[in-house]
């Protein structure tokens, strides 16, 4: 069995805790087995990022040192949080002085950034470490007639030399599960926008108007339900559902790529947390 | 007309009023900026230009060229990049331009100017160690058991403090 240690970064715990329980119960049944990380911060994606480049290295490299001490490849199943923990990586790999710096900081607890670990994010390990043939095996109760919307997440896919996930201009690794599973992945125009999340700091209207058109979008193709790689985009997604510009349309389920999963591997809906989605998406799981 | 009747007109200054430019080169991943040849192709993708139109990316990167520093530095421009990275998909000069507003927004950062929610959440992140220790509630603690979840989180914020200490002191008060 295949194991990774987990960073669930600062979100996924406490606004999407369904979403890590379904990571942990589907890999496992995957034959990928997760490891919790204890003691750890959060990867200064966006904030301390903005405001110091060393200190959001010193941040993302402290995770990369307990993954170190902990022997295994890192799974980050948050979109900023793979894209922070990869361009880390990578100016660490790359830059010496920055890597001093880190290194001088994290000596007080016995931690080392040496560069031996990986950073793979949740597509990653379906894509490479389980493979496509071992998923379509483990289906046992195929969807049937469900039209499902694949959105990546940006700091998923980009910067493409830097992440190493999938083509960012078109990215096939959900729409290949879904297929998998027996759906039917549609295209939408701007597949590989934003979902407006990260622009809810500075502006929520413009960050919800770009979440909308999304919505917009994918409705246009009737698709039944939306499926993400990201706990930002997720919530996003559902939130702007929500919100008083949304309208009085029918609302589209969003599920994560585990919970759209799961059941169709036979896994029960409790362990998956299907209950606490705030859209209910009974009626893509009855289409099985 | 003859040519002796043209006026004279003073010649147009077309060098920047500051090294303004120079200066973000010097930051992490500020370099790519002079690459930039004004095509449009980042606004034409960029989903927050298309809903307001206080922000464009082309014209951003153009100010910063024309050395109009303490106007940028001193506006919400910067600030207002998603850094979804589309547009660096689409440039056709490889300008990164999410890193760039990165780079300008450590100088403003390093002058005082941090948007209020910016300065908020990183205060909490240096004294938690992680952004929700306020949302995390009895109600989500239930859920994670319910979900055989650990109910207990273990952030550490003991080298927050010190990357505070060493990083951000002075910086982020108010
Ligand atoms: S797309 Fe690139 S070259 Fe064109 S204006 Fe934007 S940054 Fe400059
Ligand atoms: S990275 Fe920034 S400038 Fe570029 S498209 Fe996204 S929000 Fe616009």
């Amino acid at each position: 069995m295949k194991e990774f240690v987990l960073y669930t970064g600062c979100t996924t715990p406490v606004r999407l805790p369904a979403y890590e329980a379904a990571v942990t119960v589907v890999l496992e049944k995957l034959g990928v087995r997760l490891i919790p990380m204890k003691d750890v911060n959060c990867c200064g994606a966006q904030y301390i990022e903005s405001l110091s480049h060393t200190a959001f290295a010193a941040m993302s490299g402290r995770i990369l040192a307990i993954a170190e001490s902990m022997d295994r490849d890192i799974l980050a199943i948050c979109g900023a949080c793979s894209g922070s923990l990869k361009a880390v990586k990578h100016d660490l790999d790359s830059n010496k002085v920055l890597r001093a710096e880190v290194n001088e900081l994290l000596a007080d607890e016995g931690l080392k950034y040496t560069g031996t670990v990986e950073v793979k994010h949740l597509l990653q390990i379906f894509n490479e470490d389980i493979g496509y043939d071992a998923i379509k095996a483990a289906i046992v109760k195929p969807y049937h007639g469900v039209r499902l919307a694949a959105h990546y997440g940006c700091h998923v896919t980009r910067p493409p030399e830097i992440v190493h996930v999938d083509d960012p201009e078109n990215p096939v690794i959900i729409d290949t599960i879904i297929e998998a599973a027996g759906a039917t992945p549609v295209d939408y125009v701007g597949k590989t926008r934003c979902c407006g999340g990260p622009m809810l700091a500075m502006d929520e209207e413009v960050a919800n108007k770009i979440g909308l058109d999304k919505i917009k979008n994918i409705r246009d193709e009737k698709a039944d339900g939306i499926v993400t790689a990201c706990v930002f985009c997720d919530i996003q997604l559902t939130q702007v559902q929500f919100g008083d510009m949304a309208g009085d349309e029918p609302k589209i389920p969003v599920l994560t790529l585990p919970q759209f999963l799961g059941p169709a591997m036979g896994i029960n809906f409790d362990s998956l947390g299907i209950q606490l989605n705030k859209i209910d998406p009974q009626a893509i799981l009855q289409e099985m | 007309m003859s040519h002796d009747e043209v006026k004279q007109q003073p010649p147009i200054n077309h060098a920047p009023s500051s090294n303004f430019a120079k200066e973000v080169e010097q930051e992490f991943y500020g370099d790519g900026i002079m690459k930039c040849i004004q095509c449009g192709m980042c606004t034409a993708s960029c989903m927050v230009a298309s809903m307001t139109e206080r922000y464009r990316p082309r014209m951003l990167i153009q100010k910063i060229l024309l050395g109009k520093r303490e106007e940028v530095l001193s506006s919400e421009l910067p600030w207002l990049c998603m850094t979804c990275r589309l547009c660096e998909e689409r440039c056709q000069e490889d300008v990164n331009l999410s890193e760039i507003f990165h780079a300008v927004r450590e100088i403003a950062a390093r002058e005082g100017y941090i948007p209020q929610v910016f300065r908020n959440t990183i205060n909490k992140v240096l004294e938690d160690g992680w952004l929700l220790n306020d949302a995390y509630t009895d109600f989500v603690e239930d859920d994670r058991s319910d979900l055989g979840l650990d109910p207990k989180l273990s952030w550490n914020n003991d080298f927050v403090k010190k990357i505070k200490k060493r990083y951000f002191e002075g910086v982020t008060k108010k």
